[in-house]
């Protein structure tokens, strides 16, 4: 992890994640440009707060030269399969059982992503 | 990857854990080689994750060895030293959690060529959300809740208790006092995750502590 001087003061783990995003941006365009749009996708298991990666990516994107571009973030729910049932449904937070039978008795299939997954470049920096 | 040449979007694709996935990967190989079993132990700040260390401490004696991941002090490797195990302190200096990267680092300060040696445990820093998505090569993840934390911890953090491989319930001596429903957090635990081992303890009283020490044994010596 990139050790950054707002550590201290921001113990939350999206202020790493935010450098480690700006690493991936930039190792996959090679430079450091200045971004109009960051489009990721962030899961209901990823352990993370879409507020506090907004707030620490829109810091770290400007300190690191990426300008100051607009994350988009992509929510996505969490796939679930009931284990009384059998149906397939989806979540976004895992207080409501099987929306057919009602169990919580279940299996959780996905829902942990985060990932970086395009970049738009301002005008002029193609 | 980017053709920028042709279009202003450029796909990117890229999980932002795998710079810590291909760490905890080679730390897994690592510890392999070596003969050693590998815990990561998350809980919140105060649910006892070092009273179980000392306690395993003097269950494993020097077949053990502890990673205390902290924002400050040596005070918990000093406890563990005292119990009668080599630890090694990882100050965070303000960071919530362990990465896979410290954890190599703190590797390469200790003494880990010892025949004797077979298991090492990382407590991680005291909080239940950011270390959850932070693979730090282990082998088995603890998640510890202690009785006084209440018993609808689990569904509020899901991305921790979801990913578990046992659930260690603490502190079992205060049932009494508290309103802890021991079935409940068991039936939520198991509702984001079926297949979660459940243990419960009191590292202070000793009670529930040899049991879960031999589970731990077997994982790595049956």
């Amino acid at each position: 992890m990139v050790p950054h001087e707002l550590n201290g003061r921001f113990p939350m783990h999206e202020l790493s994640l935010a450098h480690d995003m700006t690493r991936i941006i930039g190792s996959a365009l090679g430079r450091k440009v200045h971004l109009d749009r960051v489009n990721i996708t962030v899961g209901p298991l990823s352990g993370i707060s879409p507020e506090s990666l907004r707030f620490c990516f829109t810091e770290v994107a400007k300190v690191e030269g990426f300008g100051e571009p607009e994350l988009v973030i992509n929510q996505t729910r969490a796939k679930i399969i009931c284990l009384d049932c059998d149906i397939e449904y989806e979540a976004k937070e895992f207080y409501q059982g099987c929306p057919d039978c009602g169990s919580l008795s279940r299996r959780i299939i996905s829902g942990r992503e985060f990932t970086v997954d395009s970049v738009e470049l301002e005008e002029g920096n193609d | 990857m980017c053709d920028e040449a042709t279009e202003q979007k450029v796909d990117i694709t890229t999980s932002v854990m795998s710079k810590n996935d291909l760490f905890a990967a080679e730390n897994r190989g690592f510890l392999k080689g070596k003969g050693i079993y590998t815990l990561n132990l998350i809980s919140s700040p105060g649910s006892g994750k070092t009273t179980v260390l000392e306690s395993m401490a003097r269950f494993f004696g020097p077949r053990m060895a502890v990673i205390e991941g902290d924002i400050q002090t040596r005070r918990d490797a000093e406890r563990i030293e005292k119990a009668g195990c080599q630890a090694w302190q990882i100050e965070t200096g303000g960071a919530c959690h362990l990465d896979a990267h410290a954890v190599k680092h703190a590797m390469d300060h200790m003494d880990l060529d010892s025949d004797d040696l077979e298991l090492l445990a990382i407590e991680n820093v005291g909080n239940l959300i950011c270390p959850s998505g932070y693979d730090l090569g282990e082998n088995l993840r603890i998640g510890l809740l202690s009785v006084p934390e209440g018993d609808d911890k689990i569904l509020k953090y899901p991305s921790l208790f979801s990913s578990i491989n046992v659930l260690l319930i603490n502190k079992m001596d205060l049932l009494p006092h508290l309103d802890f429903d021991v079935d409940r957090a068991i039936e939520e635990c198991r509702s984001l995750n079926p297949d979660v081992i459940v243990l419960t303890a009191s590292a202070k009283t000793g009670e529930g502590m040899e049991e879960f020490c031999g589970f731990v044994e077997n994982q790595f010596s049956g």
